[in-house]
C-alpha cells in the first residue's frame, strides 16, 4: 500500500519535473535565438565566401591567372575589360591567405560561438537576459572579418600566418569577441548546475585562451620584437588557434551532443578528465614544430617534439571515451544526422590528432615539411573536424530555435555525402601531394629537380582537387545554405518529430 | 567533477606554462643577438650584406603579393633536407641572420624555390663570369634553350611578367599588373619584357623595388654559429 503511494506519487513527481525542465529549456532556448540564429547565418555566408575563395586559390595553382565563370559571356557582354584585370589580381599569394581567414575566423569562429552560446545557455541552465549585446558582438566580429578579407584580396598583409588581418580588422574582431565572451563568464557565474559538465571545461578554456592568445599576438606584433621572435609567436598563435579555439569548442560540442543523441551517459568521467587536461598542458606546448629546422633555438623545436609526442595521451583517451560510448549505438548514424556528422567529425579529429604527433617527428617531418601536407592538416581540422561537427550542431540546435524541424531528408543526405567526400577528396590530395612533394624535395640528385610539377604529378591531382573536392564540397554547402534558408523562413516540418535519416524500423 | 576554481587555476597555469616556454624565454634569449663583429675588420658584418631599410620597399610588395605562401626564406641544416645541396645557400640561415627585420619572412611552403640567398646566387654567377647560376632551380635542365644567362634583373622581370616562359610548368602567378605600356624613347628599354615598333611593356616601380628587394638577398657571410658549409666554387659543378 504504501510501496504503491510512493511509486505514484514519485512518477508523478518525476513527471512534474521533466515538465518543468522542458519549459525551461525552451525559455534558455527561446532567450539564445536571436544571437545564434545570426551567428549561425552569418557563418554560413562566410561558409560560401571561403569555398569559392578556396576554389579560386585550388584553381590557381594548376591553371594560374585563369578567369573564373564563362569568358564568351564577359566578351559577349563587353565586360571583359573589366572582369580579366580583376581575376588577374587574385593571384594565389592573395587568395590564400583570404581563404584561410574567410574560413577559420569567418565560418569556424562564427559558427564555433553561436554552437558555444547556445551550449553555455543549456549546460549552466541560465537564460540570456541581454541578447542585443551577443548580436553587437556578432556585428562587430563579422565586420572584422569583412575588412580583414577585403583588405587581404586588395593587397593587406601583416606577413604573419593565420594572423594577416589588418590591425583595424583585429580590433573589431576583439571588441566582437569581447561582447560575446563576457556572457559566457556571466553565464558561468550564475550557473545553476555545480558540477560543471565536461563540455564546460572545454568551453572555458576556449573562451578564456582564445582572447589572451589572440590580444598577445596582436600586442606583440605591433612592438618591435627582435628578428624571429615574431615567426615564434606567430607558430604559438597557430597553435592556440587550432588546439584551444577550434580544437576546445569542437570537442566541447562533440561531448555534449554524443551522449545526448544516444541518451547515454559518456564512457568515463575519469578517461574525460585524463584527456582533457593533458589536451590542455600539452596542447600549448606543440607549437615549434612549425619551425622545425628554422632559424629558431633548437631547443624550442624539441620541446614541441616531445609535447607533441605526449598528445599521444589525450587523443587515445578521447578516442577510447568517444568510441567506447558509442559501441552498441553506432547503428543510430543511419538515422541520426547529428550523430552521423558529429562522430565522423570526430574520426576526422583523431585522424588529425594522430597525424600531427605522427608529422612531429623528425624523419616524418623532414618529408612533409614545406609541403601540401600541412595544408591537408590544416583541412583536417578545419574542413573535416571542426564542420562536421559544427554541421551537427547546426542540426540539432536550429530546430530548436525556429520551432520547426528540417524540410527533407534528402537535403541532409546530400549535405553530408557532398562534405564527405569533397573534404575527404581535398584532404587526401593535400596529403598525398605533400608526402609525393615532399620525397622529391629531399632528392637533390634527380634529373628534373622542379618539386611541383614532377612528372607531372601535380598537375594530375590539383585538378582532380578543384574540379571534384571544391566543386563537390560546395555543392553541398550551397544544398545546406538553402535548407538553413528555409528554416529560417520556418518552412519545414511541423514541429515534434525530428527529421531522421531514415525512419527507425525502416530499410536495413 | 571539477571544480570551478581547479578549471580556472588549471587553465591559467597551462597558459602561463605555454607563454613562459613558448615565447618569454625564446625572447631573453634572441632579444641579446646582435650583429656579428669582424673585429680585424671593424665592420659589422651582415650591415653590407643584408637587406636593410633602402630594401624595405621591395619587401612591402613580396608581403602583400603573398610571395610567402609558395616562397620559404630560410635555408636549413642538411639533416633536415638538401637545401644546401640545392644551391639554396652556403650555409644553413641562423636567428642572427633576421635581427633587422620586422617580420622575417621564413614562409612555411615551399612551391616554388627557397629565396633566402636569391641576390648571392645571381652574383656569384655574375663574378665568375659564367652563364650558370649556382643553384639549379626546378626543371632546369643544362640544355634548356630558355634557360635564362643569370639572376638578374632583366631575369627578375621577365619572370615575374610570365612566369612560364621560363620554366613551363611553373605554378607562379604573372604579374602583368606590376608592369606598365610606354612608349619607346630613344630605344627600347632594357628592363623591358615585350615590344613592338612603338610600345614597351616596362616594369612598374612596384616591380622595380621587388627586384632590388630580391637582389639584396643574401645571408651568406660567415657566421661563427654556423660555419659555410658549401663554398661557392664546390656548388658549381
Amino acid at each position: 500500500m504504501n510501496a504503491t503511494t510512493e511509486i505514484t506519487s514519485g512518477t508523478q513527481r518525476d513527471v512534474t519535473r521533466r515538465d518543468i525542465d522542458a519549459v525551461e529549456r525552451a525559455l534558455i532556448d527561446q532567450s539564445a535565438r536571436g544571437p545564434v540564429l545570426t551567428f549561425f547565418t552569418t557563418a554560413i555566408f562566410w561558409l560560401l565566401v571561403s569555398v569559392v575563395l578556396g576554389y579560386i586559390a585550388s584553381k590557381n595553382l594548376h591553371s594560374p591567372g585563369f578567369v573564373l565563370g564563362p569568358e564568351w559571356l564577359y566578351r559577349l557582354l563587353r565586360i571583359d575589360r573589366v572582369t580579366t584585370p580583376f581575376f588577374a589580381h587574385l593571384t594565389y599569394g592573395r587568395v590564400w591567405p583570404a581563404y584561410t581567414t574567410a574560413l577559420i575566423y569567418g565560418w569556424c569562429s562564427l559558427a564555433g560561438m553561436g554552437v558555444a552560446t547556445w551550449l553555455i545557455g543549456r549546460l549552466t541552465r541560465v537564460s540570456i537576459k541581454a541578447p542585443a549585446v551577443l548580436q553587437f558582438g556578432a556585428l562587430f566580429w563579422n565586420a572584422g572579418v569583412a575588412v580583414a578579407v577585403i583588405t587581404i584580396l586588395c593587397g593587406y598583409n601583416s606577413g604573419l600566418e593565420f594572423f594577416e588581418m589588418h590591425r583595424a580588422a583585429r580590433l573589431c574582431m576583439f571588441l566582437g569577441y569581447l561582447c560575446i565572451g563576457i556572457w559566457g563568464l556571466i553565464l558561468f557565474r550564475y550557473r545553476r548546475q555545480s558540477a560543471p559538465y565536461i563540455s564546460v571545461w572545454y568551453l572555458a578554456a576556449a573562451f578564456f585562451l582564445f582572447p589572451w592568445f589572440f590580444g598577445t599576438t596582436d600586442v606583440l606584433s605591433s612592438m618591435a620584437l627582435p628578428g624571429v621572435m615574431k615567426n615564434v609567436v606567430n607558430a604559438w598563435y597557430q597553435n592556440g588557434l587550432f588546439n584551444f579555439w577550434l580544437g576546445c569548442i569542437g570537442l566541447a560540442s562533440a561531448y555534449y551532443l554524443i551522449p545526448k543523441v544516444i541518451n547515454r551517459p559518456i564512457y568515463s568521467y575519469n578517461l574525460a578528465s585524463i584527456g582533457f587536461w593533458s589536451w590542455i598542458f600539452f596542447g600549448g606546448l606543440t607549437a615549434m614544430t612549425r619551425l622545425s629546422g628554422g632559424p629558431v633555438p633548437a631547443y624550442l623545436v624539441t620541446i614541441s617534439v616531445a609535447a607533441s609526442i605526449l598528445m599521444v595521451i589525450p587523443v587515445v583517451t578521447l578516442g577510447v571515451n568517444f568510441v567506447r560510448t558509442m559501441k552498441g549505438h553506432t547503428g543510430m548514424m543511419a538515422s541520426s544526422p547529428t550523430l552521423r556528422f558529429t562522430f565522423v567529425g570526430t574520426i576526422f579529429f583523431l585522424i588529425a590528432a594522430g597525424l600531427s604527433v605522427l608529422t612531429a617527428l623528425r624523419s616524418v617531418d623532414s618529408y612533409t615539411h614545406f609541403t601540401e601536407w600541412t595544408h591537408g592538416q590544416l583541412h583536417l581540422v578545419t574542413m573535416g573536424f571542426f564542420s562536421m561537427v559544427m554541421f551537427g550542431a547546426i542540426y540539432y540546435i536550429t530546430p530548436r530555435l525556429v520551432g520547426c524541424e528540417w524540410l527533407s531528408r534528402t537535403f541532409i543526405k546530400l549535405h553530408f555525402f557532398g562534405t564527405a567526400y569533397g573534404a575527404g577528396t581535398i584532404i587526401g590530395l593535400f596529403l598525398f601531394g605533400g608526402l609525393a612533394t615532399g620525397f622529391v624535395l629531399n632528392e637533390p640528385t634527380a634529373d628534373k629537380m622542379g618539386f611541383y610539377n614532377v612528372d607531372g604529378i601535380a598537375n594530375a591531382y590539383m585538378p582532380v582537387k578543384t574540379y571534384v573536392g571544391y566543386v563537390l564540397f560546395g555543392v553541398a554547402q550551397i544544398i545546406f545554405a538553402l535548407h538553413f534558408l528555409l528554416m529560417r523562413l520556418r518552412i519545414g516540418q511541423p514541429a515534434g518529430e525530428p527529421t531522421l535519416l531514415e525512419t527507425p524500423g525502416e530499410g536495413h | 567533477m571539477q571544480k570551478p576554481s581547479t578549471l580556472f587555476t588549471g587553465i591559467v597555469g597551462a597558459f602561463t606554462l605555454s607563454v613562459g616556454t613558448m615565447v618569454l624565454i625564446p625572447h631573453s634569449q634572441i632579444a641579446s643577438l646582435q650583429p656579428q663583429i669582424q673585429w680585424d675588420e671593424g665592420q659589422v658584418a651582415p650591415a653590407d650584406v643584408y637587406p636593410v631599410e633602402r630594401h624595405l620597399a621591395g619587401r612591402e610588395v613580396y608581403v602583400s603579393e603573398g610571395c610567402i605562401y609558395c616562397h620559404s626564406q630560410q635555408v636549413r641544416d642538411p639533416q633536415y633536407g638538401p637545401d644546401m645541396e640545392r644551391g639554396w645557400g652556403p650555409r644553413r640561415t641562423v636567428a642572427r641572420d633576421y635581427i633587422y627585420e620586422d617580420v622575417p619572412l621564413l614562409g612555411a611552403m615551399r612551391i616554388g624555390p627557397d629565396l633566402a640567398n636569391f641576390g648571392w646566387t645571381a652574383k656569384v654567377a655574375q663574378k665568375d663570369g659564367s652563364e650558370k647560376s649556382v643553384g639549379m632551380w626546378r626543371d632546369e635542365h643544362e640544355d634548356d634553350p630558355k634557360k635564362p644567362a643569370a639572376r638578374n634583373e632583366q631575369w627578375i622581370y621577365r619572370h615575374l611578367y610570365n612566369p612560364r616562359t621560363l620554366f613551363t610548368d611553373s605554378k607562379c602567378p604573372s604579374y602583368r599588373y606590376l608592369f606598365e605600356q610606354k612608349e619607346i624613347g630613344e630605344k627600347v628599354s632594357p628592363n623591358a619584357v615585350d615590344h613592338n615598333a612603338k610600345f614597351q611593356i616596362v616594369p612598374t616601380i612596384e616591380a622595380e623595388k621587388l627586384a632590388q628587394y630580391l637582389l639584396a638577398l643574401d645571408r651568406s657571410h660567415e657566421l661563427k654559429e654556423a660555419p659555410t658549409v658549401i663554398k661557392p666554387k664546390e656548388a658549381k659543378k
